[in-house]
C-alpha cells in the first residue's frame, strides 16, 4: 500500500486539530481578557527500516499570544484593566495562584472581592476583603480605598492593594482552565512577587485580543489545505486501483 | 466528527445569549428603574492532546504540546446598578432614590421584594401601592380628606387635611441596601428578591448610612445606554456570523471527504 495515503490522512487530521484551535479563538472573540492561542504544524520524520523520505505533520500549540487587547469603557468602578504588561493575581478554587487580565470584579456577601467566575482576587496579604462601603475606588497602582458606610466622602480609607505581577512572558503558559500561570519548569520557590511599577485603569475592561478576520482566514486556509490532503488520499486510491488493474491484465 | 464544529457551536450559542441580553436591555430602555445587564463570557476548559514536555523519542522531548480549547460559554450576567437619570414627573407619589438603596414592596404572598421603580399610586383604601397594586412597605395610608402629600428626602410622609391646618405625619418610608446588589434575583415587574449572594437587607432612613435620598415628584429612568447597546449588538452579530462561517466551512469539509473518499 502506498504510504502517501497515511501521510495525507495525518495532514488532514492535524488540519482539523489546528482548525479547532482557530475556532476556539473565534468563539472567544467576546471573552474579556482572553489571549488567543497559536497553532502551528511541525514535520515529524517517520523512522524505520526504509528510505527516510516521509514526514508526518503534527499540529501543536507553541503558546498563546499574550499581547494586550483593546480597553473597553464600562464605567463600572470594580472593572479593572491592566495597562501595559503584567497580570492580576487571583486564587482559584484549588487555592492556587493564577493570573488573568479579565478584571470584572464583584463583592460577595462576606465582602470578599471575586472575579465574575468566582476566583478570589489577591491583595497584599491574601484575598482582598472589603468592609461595608458606600463608595469604592481603585487607584492607578491598584490601591483600593473605600468610603465606609455612613462615613464622610472626604475620608477615604485605604483597604488593600491589588496584587499585580509581571513575570517574564516566556515563563508563562495558559492552563487547562484558561488562566495564565508559570510553566512547571519555570516555577518559583514561593509566591510570585508583586510588581510595584504596574498600572491599572479602573472603569475599563480588556477585550479579547483575537483578530476575528485573521482567525477566519486561517480557518478557510486550513479547510482548503484539508481538501488538498483528501485529494492526495483519492490520488493514492486511484494509483492503487490502476496498479490492481494492470496486475489483472497480466 | 470535526471538533471545530462543536467549538463554533458554543460560540454561536454564547453570542445568541448575549444578543438576548442586549435586546432585553434595549427593550427596557423606557422602563422606570431598570438596570442593564452585561453578559460575562468565559473560555471553556482546554484539552491536552499532547502533553508539553512529553517524550517524543528516547532522546528528545516535545518542546510544546497541543492544548486545544473547547469553546466559550456565558458564565453569568451582571446587573449594573449605576444611577439612572432622574426625570421630573410632578406627580406627588412618584419617588426616585438618589443614590444607593431599594424601596420595599410587600408581595401578595407576604414576602418582601425590592425595587427602584417609584411610580406609586393610591388604592381604594388609601394605601400607597406600586403599579401592580402591591403595597409599599412600611405601609403608608393616606386619609381620604388629605389634600397635599409631601414626602421628604428622609422618607417622612406628611399630608395636609381639610380639618387641620398643621400637616399630619403619615409615616416614614425606609430604604434597604445590600452588600452585593448584583446578587439580587430579578423577578420581573421591576422587582428584585434577596438571595444568599446578595446578603441580608440592611434597612435604614434615606440619606443616612450610605443610603440615597428620596426625591418626590421624580422617577429614575432606565440606565440603558442606547448607543452602547447598538454597538454591542453589531459586534455580537458579526461574531455570530463569523462563527457560523466556521460551521459552514467545517460542514463543507465533511461533505468534501464523503464525496471524494468512500
Amino acid at each position: 500500500m502506498d504510504k502517501a495515503l497515511y501521510i495525507g490522512m495525518s495532514g488532514a487530521k492535524q488540519n482539523m486539530l489546528s482548525q479547532q484551535a482557530h475556532a476556539n479563538n473565534l468563539a472567544n472573540v467576546s471573552t474579556t481578557g482572553f489571549k488567543r492561542d497559536f497553532a502551528q504544524a511541525r514535520s515529524m520524520p517517520v523512522f524505520g527500516e526504509h528510505h527516510p523520505t516521509r514526514a508526518y505533520a503534527m499540529a501543536e500549540r507553541p503558546g498563546s499570544d499574550l499581547s494586550a487587547g483593546a480597553l473597553m469603557d464600562t464605567g463600572r468602578k470594580l472593572d479593572v484593566a491592566v495597562e501595559g504588561d503584567g497580570w492580576l493575581a487571583v486564587q482559584n478554587q484549588q487555592g492556587e495562584e493564577v493570573f488573568t487580565r479579565s478584571g470584572s470584579m464583584q463583592i460577595d456577601v462576606n465582602g470578599l472581592m471575586r472575579l465574575s467566575s468566582g476566583e478570589m482576587v489577591m491583595g497584599n496579604g491574601g484575598p482582598v476583603a472589603l468592609p461595608p462601603f458606600d463608595n469604592v475606588q481603585v487607584g492607578a497602582d491598584g490601591t483600593i480605598s473605600v468610603v465606609p458606610v455612613g462615613g464622610p466622602p472626604d475620608q477615604l480609607v485605604e483597604v488593600d492593594r491589588l496584587k499585580l505581577v509581571n513575570p517574564p512572558r516566556e515563563a508563562l503558559e495558559k492552563g487547562e482552565d484558561g488562566f495564565i500561570r508559570r510553566r512547571a519548569d519555570q516555577a518559583l520557590d514561593g509566591p510570585e512577587p508583586p510588581d510595584a511599577n504596574m498600572r491599572v485603569a479602573s472603569g475599563f475592561l480588556e477585550s479579547s485580543n483575537v483578530n476575528a478576520v485573521e482567525e477566519m482566514i486561517s480557518n478557510l486556509q486550513l479547510s482548503r489545505q484539508y481538501e488538498m490532503q483528501v485529494k492526495i488520499m483519492t490520488t493514492a486510491n486511484e494509483n492503487s486501483e490502476a496498479s490492481a488493474r494492470l496486475l489483472q491484465n497480466l | 466528527m470535526h471538533p471545530a464544529l462543536w467549538v463554533s457551536k458554543t460560540g454561536l450559542s454564547a453570542q445568541d445569549t448575549n444578543m438576548s441580553t442586549i435586546s432585553n436591555n434595549l427593550a427596557n430602555v423606557n422602563t422606570t428603574g431598570f438596570k442593564r445587564d452585561r453578559a460575562v463570557f468565559q473560555d471553556l476548559l482546554y484539552q491536552i492532546d499532547r502533553q508539553p514536555g512529553g517524550m517524543n523519542t528516547q532522546n528528545s522531548e516535545l518542546p510544546s504540546g497541543l492544548q486545544l480549547g473547547t469553546g466559550v460559554r456565558i458564565v453569568g450576567t451582571t446587573k449594573q446598578f449605576s444611577q439612572g437619570n432622574l426625570e421630573v414627573t410632578e406627580q406627588p407619589l412618584d419617588l426616585a432614590v438618589n443614590g444607593r438603596g431599594f424601596m420595599q414592596i410587600l408581595l401578595p404572598d407576604g414576602q418582601i421584594a425590592y425595587t427602584r421603580d417609584g411610580q406609586f399610586q393610591l388604592n381604594a383604601d388609601g394605601d400607597i401601592v406600586n403599579p401592580d397594586g402591591y403595597t409599599l412597605e412600611p405601609n403608608i395610608n393616606v386619609p381620604e380628606n388629605a389634600t397635599n402629600v409631601t414626602i421628604g428626602k428622609d422618607g417622612t410622609v406628611s399630608a395636609v387635611t381639610n380639618d387641620q391646618a398643621a400637616p399630619v405625619n403619615l409615616g416614614e418610608i425606609t430604604l434597604v441596601n445590600f452588600i452585593n446588589p448584583q446578587g439580587l434575583q430579578a423577578i420581573g415587574n421591576n422587582l428584585y428578591k434577596a438571595t444568599n449572594a446578595s446578603g441580608d437587607p440592611a434597612e435604614g432612613e434615606p440619606g443616612i448610612g450610605g443610603l440615597g435620598t428620596l426625591e418626590q415628584g421624580m422617577v429614575e429612568a432606565s440606565n440603558v445606554e442606547v448607543v452602547e447597546e447598538l454597538v454591542n449588538m453589531i459586534t455580537t452579530q458579526r461574531a455570530y456570523e463569523m462563527n457560523s462561517k466556521v460551521v459552514s466551512a467545517t460542514d463543507q469539509m465533511l461533505q468534501f471527504i464523503t464525496n471524494n473518499i468512500g
